[in-house]
């Protein structure tokens, strides 16, 4: 049984904001400077696989010396490959598969 | 036009001969040797990593692949975890990276590319091969996979799916091949044989019997 | 053509779906420059001097025309030095003076 006394709040980022079977959106950003979210993948549609454990420092951070401190998620994501080559040949069952940092994943409606 | 159409499409140079060093040979040696004298690193802990380098081959991956085969109770752990499978084998990461292992079936073939560098299961499979890193692989693998296998040999029926897993974090991909048909026979080694590098990265498939001999 | 955003906003590795020439299954074993370059790298991460991260940046750093023109292991250690000089943990007469040095050893041998 719940106590609401009790209820737990934790911090910005140390829980998942995403699950497995969330559907999401790769933001379309276009950073400077260093990103690992090719641009192939921008604005697209995408479903969560799983949630990569344990939560890491933000890479894009991480690539001007940032090595510790506030960590968020990563998660494999899922995106039809007709979903980002629209004369794609070959099964529309064919699948690109990534991992992505959470600041980089909206939810999709 | 610029470096984007133009990528370093050669691998350099042969094995180092007699002739004198070359600029980026001194400027390793130097960089090392200034990095050693101020004391942030060891020229022993450069000697170890070169072997804990050669030790690494795809001779691991593929003893890992052949026990996923005769094992089903390993095969489930690996698919689990796959670093803490390979350590029952006693193969370790070094570099702090993830591993999920991706098992081919009749109905799903697994490919690994990393478009934006080379990330690559080292630990397991040693250093990649420079057509891995090299421009067509990375670029086209994510666009075309079933053009970029047919280049390799690999014709895919049109209903298996391909699940192309492009390498960005600190996740590795190992792709744990189909074991090949009429090897119901063959011991763990035998088997082990027939596990090739380029079947780990999904480009191949194990390699059949009577196939060539890796 | 005046938009120049492209060139900043595509880093130079970010080549995923590009059209490129067919696979050239290549391979070359490692010179021991390259392989001793290889292991720096490790060794600089495990002490996270220069993370692999960090390694990464400073090559696309490195920018188009030179990422096209040098080899792999060349782009690394160039990549190291430039970040060694950002930290501060070297500077560019260091350096200089240090390969004249390596660069002196082999002559006097010679």
């Amino acid at each position: 049984m719940s106590d609401d006394r009790f209820a737990t709040v934790f911090p910005e980022g140390e829980r998942a904001a995403f699950k497995a079977g969330d559907r999401v959106r790769i933001a379309t950003r276009a950073p400077i400077g260093h990103y690992r979210v090719p641009t192939y993948l921008r604005g697209r549609a995408a479903v969560v696989e799983a949630v990569i454990e344990p939560a890491a420092v933000d890479n894009e951070a991480e690539g001007f010396g940032r090595d510790a401190g506030m960590k968020r998620h990563y998660y494999r994501v899922a995106v039809p490959m007709t979903e980002i080559w629209p004369d794609y040949a070959g099964s529309p069952r064919d699948g690109l598969y990534i991992e992505v940092f959470e600041t980089w994943l909206e939810e999709a409606p | 036009m610029s470096g984007h159409d133009h990528d370093h499409n050669h691998p350099h140079a042969e094995v180092g001969g007699e002739g004198p060093p070359g600029y980026y040979d001194i400027m390793e040696t130097a960089v090392r040797e200034l990095l050693i004298e101020r004391g942030l690193l060891s020229a022993a802990e450069i000697r170890r990593q070169i072997e804990v380098l050669d030790s690494r081959t795809p001779a691991l991956g593929a003893k890992v692949v052949a026990r996923a085969w005769v094992d089903p109770a390993f095969k489930a752990r690996l698919l689990a975890d796959g670093w803490a499978a390979c350590g029952e084998l006693g193969i370790t990461s070094y570099d702090e990276t993830a591993m999920i292992v991706l098992e081919n079936t009749p109905q799903v073939h697994n490919l690994i590319v990393c478009t934006l560098c080379s990330c690559y299961p080292r630990p397991l499979l040693g250093l990649p091969p420079d057509w891995y890193k090299l421009k067509p692989y990375r670029a086209r693998a994510v666009s075309e996979p079933r053009k970029v296998l047919a280049e390799f040999g690999t014709v895919i029926p049109d209903d298996v799916e391909i699940r192309v897993s492009d390498s960005t974090a600190f996740v590795r991909f190992l792709v744990l091949p189909q074991r090949p048909a009429g090897t119901e026979g063959l011991s763990e080694d035998e088997l082990a044989a027939l596990v090739t590098r380029d079947a780990m990265i999904g480009v191949v498939p194990a390699t059949p019997i009577g196939g060539p001999v890796p | 053509m005046s938009d120049t955003r492209d060139f900043v906003r595509r880093l130079p590795n970010d080549i995923g779906g590009l059209a490129a020439d067919r696979i050239d299954r290549v391979e070359h074993a490692l010179q021991p420059w390259e392989k001793r370059c290889h292991a720096l790298a490790d060794v600089l991460d495990y002490h996270k001097i220069i993370s692999t991260e960090a390694k990464r940046r400073g090559v696309e750093a490195l920018g188009s025309e030179v990422i096209g023109k040098l080899s792999y292991y060349e782009r690394w250690i160039v990549a190291f030095a430039n970040i060694l000089f950002q930290q501060q943990i070297l500077t560019p007469v260091d350096l200089a003076r240090k390969m004249a040095e390596v660069g002196a050893r082999w002559e006097t041998h010679a």
